[in-house]
């Protein structure tokens, strides 16, 4: 006789769905955040990036897992061990490419996706929270790819992870002790590769995997944003079901998939056609095995993180300049409080707020550029006026949010 | 939708600026024009490769069966046409010169050139095999790589041949190299369309589900 409570399960009793569903919140975890999860039916183009990481990150995953089968993280092995996948392991070659432009397709992704959280207010209350998580997705992001970048072990591999780790250096008294614990040795080595392997297979996918289902619960909650950047809860119908709310199941389910199969012929382009993506997600540098006695002409970080190694290098102290690439990340997580306009959706916003957010965007872009280039006093120059501009957005904002003239927003969504 | 296309546009500009702004060697290179689907340079790469290279120079990541599969070749013709019977088929492609003997004769050891297409560009390689020149003091010198402790290996084919015998050796040398670089890179290209007609099949069948299921949202 079953003495425990089944009332709460709306599977049939007798089934194994009932079963199940009397053993673990099967049905009711479905529906709250699949089945029976309202989104707003107005998304856009903007609204598939959401899911599109959520698919790079399992192609991550499982690329991973089946390279980590055949890498061996040490100093003297590992470049070798990438050949040996690049030539003697089956479809190693495949699996390579689809895991090193993975790494860069996550940052497009990530990149478009915050992009759309600026324009559509999306970090605004209710929706604090969710903003700060993806923030710090962000950043566990970046270390993951820094630590992952050392792993070939080429050239590039070896001095990006030293310029980088010597930063650590800059930060008075415990800097110098800081770098040598967090390298394990004096120069980057053997010790520092095998570390960066245990972060980049283990810690940082593990923080990464509980960070998202944070940041989704943590959305699930308050309920997406829009493009209207209206609240869809605030006119519902007879049965207390949002008028403007689609169940994400299968609406969204079937246009995310539209959206993710799109997204894998770009990433099948590259993978196939251009999988160096002109020097910028496989540097030609980095073909050549590590040697810490030779210095390459030109360090380059990838791509992803020119911005802000070009915000590093426009400021003449090193020190201060490590201050501000920090800081140039940790204004964006102040956005929701910085941003003190109501209203959410660009759409609706004043012309200040648009032309802030046109002057951030282009700054990021340009610096991108400069984190490519040897520093010249011209360039720098030019990487000192758009992080001034870089830095302004933030500075001026909460000035010019505050006093904004919006349009009047609509009840409902359009 | 005019913001993303705005967005689209400017990523466009700055990354074709990018590119051309990255910088290169120092002369201008030529263009190597050489054909990986060309087996039969590729076969004439490989023994050049053998006769003028492989006295000083490795390409280990390869395997002379991965080379016999490739090209075209038995196991036995691979072994007959690169080496000197001193190889086994499943062995990596390895320099005849003992280790520390180029240090003594060159002064440095030559670097193994599995990946120097990768890294240089195969018209870096064309262009290095084809600038060397005799200075003033008759000794001779590269204008690619000013002061190389390199030979000019292809002086005495160059003497006995046509200036487009030698260029085609030259090119067929990095062809085989350019192949070196990446086997599989002709397997990459001949299964890419294949995967991206198939997704182009599905993004169909995607879109057309979803403007089944979206019939009834009204906008």
């Amino acid at each position: 006789m079953a003495e425990y409570d089944t009332s709460n399960s709306q599977a049939k009793s007798g089934t194994l769905l009932g079963w199940l569903d009397q053993r673990y919140p099967l049905i009711s975890t479905w529906n709250a955040h699949i089945g029976e999860y309202y989104a707003p039916k107005n998304f856009n183009f903007w609204y598939f990036f959401g899911s599109l990481a959520l698919l790079v990150l399992v192609n991550q995953f499982v690329t991973g897992i089946w390279l980590t089968m055949s890498y061996k993280p040490s100093a003297e092995e590992a470049f070798n061990s990438i050949e040996y996948i690049m030539r003697d392991v089956e479809w190693g070659w495949l699996i390579r490419y689809m895991h090193s432009t993975g790494a860069s397709a996550f940052f497009i992704v990530i990149y478009l996706h915050m992009m759309r959280g600026l324009m559509y207010g999306s970090y605004k209350e209710p929706r604090e929270l969710v903003w700060l998580i993806g923030m710090m997705l962000f950043l566990v992001l970046m270390a993951e790819a820094f630590m992952g970048y050392l792993l070939p072990w080429g050239q590039m591999s070896y001095w990006g992870a030293q310029v980088i780790i010597s930063l650590f250096g800059a930060i008075p008294l415990i800097g110098p002790d800081l770098a040598t614990w967090v390298r394990g040795d004096y120069i980057i080595s053997d010790a520092s590769l095998n570390r960066f392997f245990a972060l980049h297979v283990i810690a940082l996918p593990l923080v990464l995997l509980i960070l998202v289902f944070m940041h989704i619960v943590a959305l699930h909650r308050v309920g997406s944003n829009n493009p209207d950047g209206v609240e869809i809860k605030k006119v519902k119908n007879e049965q207390g079901l949002p008028v403007d709310g689609i169940p994400f199941h299968p609406y969204y389910s079937v246009k995310d998939s539209m959206g993710a199969v799109f997204f894998a012929i770009l990433f099948a382009l590259v993978v196939f056609y251009v999988p160096e993506g002109g020097g910028f997600f496989l540097e030609p540098p980095n073909f050549e095995p590590a040697d810490p006695l030779k210095t390459p002409e030109h360090i380059a970080p990838v791509w992803y993180f020119t911005p802000y190694y070009a915000i590093l290098r426009a400021v003449p102290d090193k020190f201060l300049g490590v201050v501000a690439m920090g800081a140039a990340i940790m204004f964006l997580f102040a956005m929701p409080w910085l941003d003190r306009c109501k209203v959410r959706s660009i759409r609706y916003r004043g012309l200040s707020f648009k032309l802030l957010l046109a002057m951030f965007v282009v700054s990021f872009i340009i610096l991108g550029y400069l984190g490519t280039q040897p520093a010249t006093p011209e360039l720098t120059l030019m990487a000192q006026i758009f992080t001034t501009t870089y830095f302004l957005f933030f500075l001026i904002l909460p000035y010019t949010s505050a006093r904004e003239k919006t349009k009047p927003v609509p009840e409902r969504v359009k | 939708m005019k913001s993303w296309m705005l967005l689209i546009g400017l990523l466009t500009l700055t990354v074709s600026g990018m590119t051309q702004a990255a910088g290169g060697p120092a002369i201008e290179l030529e263009d190597a024009q050489n054909n990986l689907r060309d087996q039969d340079s590729l076969q004439r790469g490989a023994v050049l490769f053998s006769n003028y290279c492989m006295a000083c120079h490795s390409v280990k990541y390869m395997r002379y069966n991965r080379i016999a599969r490739d090209l075209g070749w038995s196991d036995e013709q691979v072994l007959q046409n690169m080496t000197f019977n001193q190889a086994r088929a499943v062995d990596h492609v390895m320099t005849r010169m003992q280790a520390g003997v180029s240090t003594e004769i060159l002064g440095t050891e030559p670097p193994d050139l599995s990946l120097m297409a990768r890294l240089k560009g195969p018209d870096y390689i064309y262009t290095f095999l084809r600038a060397y020149q005799l200075d003033e003091n008759g000794n001779w010198d590269n204008s690619v790589l000013k002061g190389t402790s390199m030979p000019n290996v292809l002086e005495s084919f160059q003497r006995h041949s046509t200036p487009e015998d030698y260029a085609q050796a030259a090119r067929d040398i990095t062809n085989f190299l350019e192949y070196v670089g990446e086997p599989a890179k002709l397997e990459r290209y001949d299964l890419g369309w294949k995967v991206i007609l198939f997704l182009l099949v599905l993004l169909l069948l995607t879109y057309l589900l979803k403007r089944e299921y979206w019939r009834d949202i009204k906008h």
